[in-house]
């Protein structure tokens, strides 16, 4: 077993060539326990393959995956995914036609138990995330605010040790938003669960992450607090001085 | 797992059990074996279709029953029902290799394979003299004790699978079948290893498929080649759209109209393959959810106007 403050996750030199593209290259970047790590970037930066890579749903043309202390290059989703690395995705990562409930209860498949079990996880998760009211709904019919926590619920429900959240905040609106954000601090602070925090929101991801990364170009452009990030010159050039352009 | 429905399903079997006491014709009796068997078909394929993908290659297990059972009376002079469970257990046992190797494609790719793999299954028969060739086998009997009670057996043993299918889909299980449809993608992130549980539903499937060929063979006491060509898919998924898919009377209900007007356009010198074409586009394009959503939709606009 890993020591209490290793990092959870570790990248070395990883990178990710489609044909001439090269989609992420030689990044280094780690998640350590209890924190909220955003990463972000311009469209195009490479957050997405990065995701892709260390959930195993790409392998890495170059580079190394650590995931809690153990070598998981080339490892599949599946395995990554039963060792407590859960992702979520960008678009309608959720089961439509399937209720709240029945989608709550596939996150707790692995590693939960049985029946009463499972089904305690699923009231708790959905209290936490307040879906409880929703519980019997068909989630393809909920309004977007609400699928996008229930995506958060399926993923949470196996409480894993380290979620990584692929855009959760687009198209909220600021209620549902300042909402996201209290439940990413809860599952921090309650769970001591690490999120990576994929995220165009900007205000959100300042006012929610410990630390930042910053990628431009698939290449790493810089590390730090959202202060340190702020401040950095090469990160107002590339993104924030298009964004906070006032 | 809770509400199973039983009541409902133990008065829908006696009732086709009954059915069968009473046919004592030659040509009806043929017509119930047809539609027990077609209904057994139809709801393999259906139970294929949870998983979201549409299984061509029921024709070939169906086939592959058919033979074992065949082999299995004929050539190795097994039991009667050893002979029936043989062929459900060989078409499982292929289906798990099959599966394995085929079930990493989706949609028209797994669609397409399972084509082909029941056509080169069926060469396969026609070229293996073994297995007679194009000519196929004959002599596959029931017990003479059987004999009068064929349709009452058949009707019995497709009933009890069908209800088998359906406590899988209504269990745990059911549910991850539906979540692979909805979002594969998800569904595996949790945890799930997808291959497995598609390689499940579909040897669970082929197991019926196979039976169904078994209760073919008994009935016909005779199977060519030509009984087992991708049609048999074809015609399964007809009963499935007339029907309806979304629940699992659907198959039942198609199997039982289209086989009747099926024998009837057959008496007309008619094209019955036409007429199973036109039926699935005339389902699709007019009832969306089949017979029994339409059945479905009349019972509620019905106890809407009650109140």
């Amino acid at each position: 077993m890993q020591a209490a403050d290793q990092p959870l996750l570790t990248t070395k030199g990883l990178t990710r060539r489609f044909g001439g593209l090269v989609a992420v290259s030689n990044l280094d970047f780690e998640i350590r326990p209890r924190e909220i790590l955003g990463l972000i970037g311009p469209n195009g930066a490479g957050k997405s393959t990065t995701f892709n890579l260390i959930s195993g749903f790409y392998k890495p043309t170059a580079g190394e995956l650590f995931v809690f202390g153990r070598n998981c290059t080339g490892k599949s989703p599946l395995a990554i995914s039963r060792m407590g690395l859960v992702r979520t995705f960008q678009h309608g990562s959720l089961m439509r036609s399937m209720s709240v409930r029945d989608n709550i209860l596939l996150g707790t498949i692995h590693g939960v138990g049985r029946g009463a079990r499972r089904r305690e996880r699923v009231a708790e998760t959905a209290e936490m995330l307040g879906l409880t009211p929703y519980l019997a709904d068909e989630a393809g019919t909920l309004p977007h605010g609400l699928q996008r926590l229930v995506s958060i619920g399926i993923a949470f429900a196996a409480r894993p040790r380290l979620l990584c959240l692929d855009e959760p905040l687009t198209g909220l609106n600021q209620t549902e938003v300042a909402n996201t954000l209290t439940v990413l601090q809860r599952i921090r602070d309650e769970f001591g669960c690490s999120v990576l925090l994929v995220e165009h929101n900007m205000k959100a991801v300042m006012s929610v992450c410990d630390r930042i990364v910053v990628l431009h170009h698939g290449q790493h452009l810089a590390t730090g607090t959202p202060t340190e990030i702020r401040a950095n010159g090469n990160v107002i050039d590339a993104y924030l001085g298009h964004r906070h352009g006032h | 797992m809770d509400n199973l429905k039983l009541p409902w399903w133990l008065a829908g079997t006696a009732f086709a059990l009954a059915a069968t006491f009473l046919v004592r014709d030659a040509y009806i009796a043929s017509v119930v074996n047809l539609i027990a068997i077609a209904a057994l078909t139809a709801a393999s394929l259906r139970f294929v279709m949870l998983m979201g993908e549409l299984n061509f290659a029921t024709a070939a297990f169906v086939g592959i029953g058919a033979y074992a059972t065949g082999a299995a009376i004929t050539i190795l002079n097994w039991p009667f029902l050893a002979a029936l469970l043989l062929g459900g257990v060989v078409a499982c046992l292929v289906s798990i290799v099959f599966g394995y190797i085929t079930l990493r494609t989706k949609g028209p790719y797994f669609l397409l394979i399972g084509f082909a793999f029941t056509e080169a299954v069926r060469i396969l028969y026609s070229k293996s003299s073994a297995l007679g060739g194009t000519s196929g086998m004959i002599g596959i009997f029931p017990p003479a004790a059987l004999d009068a009670w064929m349709p009452t057996f058949i009707m019995a043993v497709s009933a009890l699978l069908i209800f088998g299918l359906y406590v899988l889909e209504r269990s745990d299980f059911g549910k991850i079948l539906t979540a692979i449809r909805d979002n594969e993608n998800v569904a595996r992130t949790v945890g799930l290893d997808i291959l497995l549980c598609k390689i499940a539903c579909f040897a669970a499937a082929s197991f019926a498929a196979g039976i169904a060929g078994s209760l073919h063979a008994f009935a016909n006491n005779v199977i060519s080649p030509g009984d087992f060509s991708f049609l048999v898919a074809a015609f399964a998924l007809a009963y499935v759209k007339v029907g309806g898919e979304d629940n699992v009377v659907g198959p039942v209900v198609g199997s039982v109209l289209l086989v009747i007007l099926g024998s009837y356009a057959l008496g007309l010198g008619g094209q019955e393959h036409i007429f199973y074409g036109g039926a699935i586009v005339l389902a699709v394009l007019a009832l969306p959810h089949g017979v029994t959503g339409l059945a479905k939709r009349g019972f509620a606009a019905l106890s809407g106007r009650g109140r």
